[in-house]
């Protein structure tokens, strides 16, 4: 959703590989009416929700709008609720995503040097990663519904917490971020795995001729060479990372005392509870910029490793 | 890999089945425990302490059918989910060769705008859309939840698939073209046979985001439109906590995704890092 020059300006539809034929080639053909579907579907959203925060919008008796003119904007730098949501945001965002990176190298490694069954042992971890997030929050509530929960009831036999998990300010967080690594840390072995499988084997073999141990070698041979892989892991990641709330929305809804509530939960509230959407709106274009940051980044290290032609 | 095996010692490898073990205890337990409970009877679900021991029972799965409309629902992700899918990929196909086969100014802009849109925070894009769809009267009905897909589908397909035909030396298409084919012939009968793996894994992750989306169903949705994943979140407040019926509808949702997701595995990372990573 950014806006963007479509094609070149004046003459330079210099297209190759085109067999004449009317002027317009083939891949234009092929090309240009899907994009305007995409437009349709993209930019006319965006333009709507830049038109949507520069107003009061109301939906009682019909949709209306009130120019207000920067009063959201404004409203939004002073808003400490906001604020606070956009912080813990931050916070929720190291913690899944930084969790995930380390424990997702980490179990890559360890499978990447297994000789028997490593097919199975990918298989089975991926498993959570094919799941549907509201799905993920649905069966952590049960699993630490403090009656029913088997999580639960282990920490309690264990005499590791004995309350509410999900309705304990201290524990809350920590549950659905947790939950949320459950999902996702499959995604980054995955990919990371993919990276190490493109070690090349024979100066691994030459290092350990050399008497360089495992260490060693991951310092100096094995880490180099999956560095881009690993930005790619943690940038896919991270676009998706403030994508989804689903977890968050099923299981503590922002609660207990607004412990869990990050910027988009704290969003959909402000449009669907006290539907004060274009104050929404304003919000969202703030999420928006920083999913196309993120994005500039992932398309720069794209078109590094000559993947963007 | 076996060849290159020679400093694997046994005992390193014990130690890496055990920690592999935790992993493996972390990531199953919880899948495990929701199919084992959505066969669970009703008293042993209501237990304090956990029941490893029980009669199997169907009464959750037939009781979603029987009076939970579960049947309806299905349809409805069915739907929403398979049309969105081969609108996308088809479109998809035809952009993404386009993209790939064509040079023109200004074209990284385009392929930024294309993955930009793929990324947009779900949040953001819910809002204009909701007012855009009671304008034109989408709330509540399949068609509107397609095109809803369609946000993220289609540009993650026309990416995906741009990445594919890329990859692919236009040399066999120009032959082909030599032999007396068609520009269109060329696309059509060369080049698409041959990104076959790219089609199928697109649609198998178009497929697995749509099927898995709840944001958008749950403020498009209504009584004419719920998918699956509305339904077993709707099931938690409803009836009180029906741990067995939400057990059993966890596994209907999860276990098609991971069926066919797996059955592409060796693509997947291609298809997940948006083509930044290419697979074994």
């Amino acid at each position: 959703m950014a806006v963007t020059q479509t094609e070149g300006r004046g003459s330079s539809g210099d297209t190759k590989g085109s067999a004449g034929g009317g002027g317009i080639s083939l891949e234009m053909r092929m090309l240009v009416p899907v994009l305007l579907l995409l437009a349709v579907l993209s930019l006319f959203p965006f333009f709507y929700i830049i038109w949507m925060s520069l107003n009061i919008v109301s939906l009682i008796n019909g949709i209306s709008f009130d120019f207000a003119g920067l009063t959201n904007w404004t409203r939004m730098f002073t808003d400490e609720i906001v604020g606070a949501a956009w912080a813990r945001a931050a916070l929720y965002f190291v913690a899944t995503v930084g969790l995930e990176m380390i424990l997702g190298i980490a179990i890559a490694l360890l499978v990447h040097e297994l000789v028997w069954g490593k097919n199975l042992v990918l298989s089975l971890i991926l498993l959570p990663m094919f799941m549907a997030p509201v799905i993920v929050g649905l069966l952590g509530r049960f699993l630490t519904d403090s009656s029913y929960g088997l999580y639960a009831y282990v920490l309690r036999e264990l005499g590791i917490f004995e309350r509410d998990i999900l309705g304990t300010a201290s524990s809350a967080l920590p549950a659905v971020i947790l939950m949320d690594v459950w999902e996702w840390t499959p995604l980054i072995v995955l990919i990371v795995l993919a990276g190490l499988a493109s070690v090349n084997q024979y100066v691994i073999e030459a290092a350990k001729v050399d008497g360089a141990n495992y260490l060693e070698r991951l310092r100096y041979i094995v880490a180099p060479s999956i560095a881009g892989v690993v930005i790619v892991a943690l940038l896919v990641r991270s676009m998706d990372a403030i994508r989804y709330f689903d977890i968050i929305t099923v299981t503590t809804n922002g609660g207990p005392g607004n412990t869990t509530k990050i910027i988009p939960i704290r969003l959909y509230e402000t449009a669907f509870r006290f539907f004060d959407l274009g104050y929404a709106a304003a919000i969202g274009l703030g999420m928006l910029v920083f999913s196309i940051l993120v994005a500039n980044v992932f398309v720069r290290i794209l078109e590094s490793r000559g993947l963007a032609r | 890999m076996t060849t290159s095996s020679s400093g694997r010692s046994s005992g390193t490898q014990v130690i890496l089945y055990a920690i592999l073990f935790l992993v493996l205890l972390w990531t199953l337990v919880p899948i495990l425990w929701m199919v084992l409970s959505s066969f669970k009877p009703g008293v042993a679900q209501l237990s304090s302490t956990p029941v490893f021991v029980f009669k199997p029972t169907m009464q959750h799965y037939v009781s979603l059918f029987t009076g939970g409309n579960l049947g309806a629902y299905f349809l409805n992700s069915v739907l929403a989910a398979g049309f969105s899918t081969v609108i996308a990929v088809s479109l998809g196909c035809l952009a993404g060769y386009g993209l790939a086969r064509s040079h023109f100014r200004g074209k990284r802009h385009v392929a930024f705008w294309i993955i930009s849109t793929r990324m947009a925070p779900i949040a953001a894009i819910v809002l204009p859309l909701f007012i855009l769809f009671r304008y034109v009267d989408l709330l509540d009905s399949i068609p509107g939840l397609i095109v809803a897909y369609l946000t993220f589908n289609l540009p993650f397909a026309i990416w995906i698939m741009n990445a594919f035909f890329t990859d692919l030396p236009p040399s066999l298409e120009e032959a082909a073209m030599v032999d007396g084919a068609t520009r269109f012939q060329a696309f059509y009968r060369v080049a698409l046979p041959l990104v076959t793996p790219g089609i199928v894994t697109t649609a198998i992750l178009c497929l697995v985001f749509s099927w898995n989306d709840y944001a958008f169903a749950a403020t498009f949705a209504g009584p004419n439109s719920q998918t699956l994943p509305i339904a077993a979140a709707q099931l938690n407040t409803q009836t009180g906590l029906n741990w067995g019926q939400l057990s059993a509808i966890g596994t209907i949702v999860v276990l098609p995704m991971i069926i066919v997701g797996l059955a592409v595995r060796r693509y997947l990372v291609r298809g997940l890092t948006l083509g930044a990573v290419t697979g074994e």
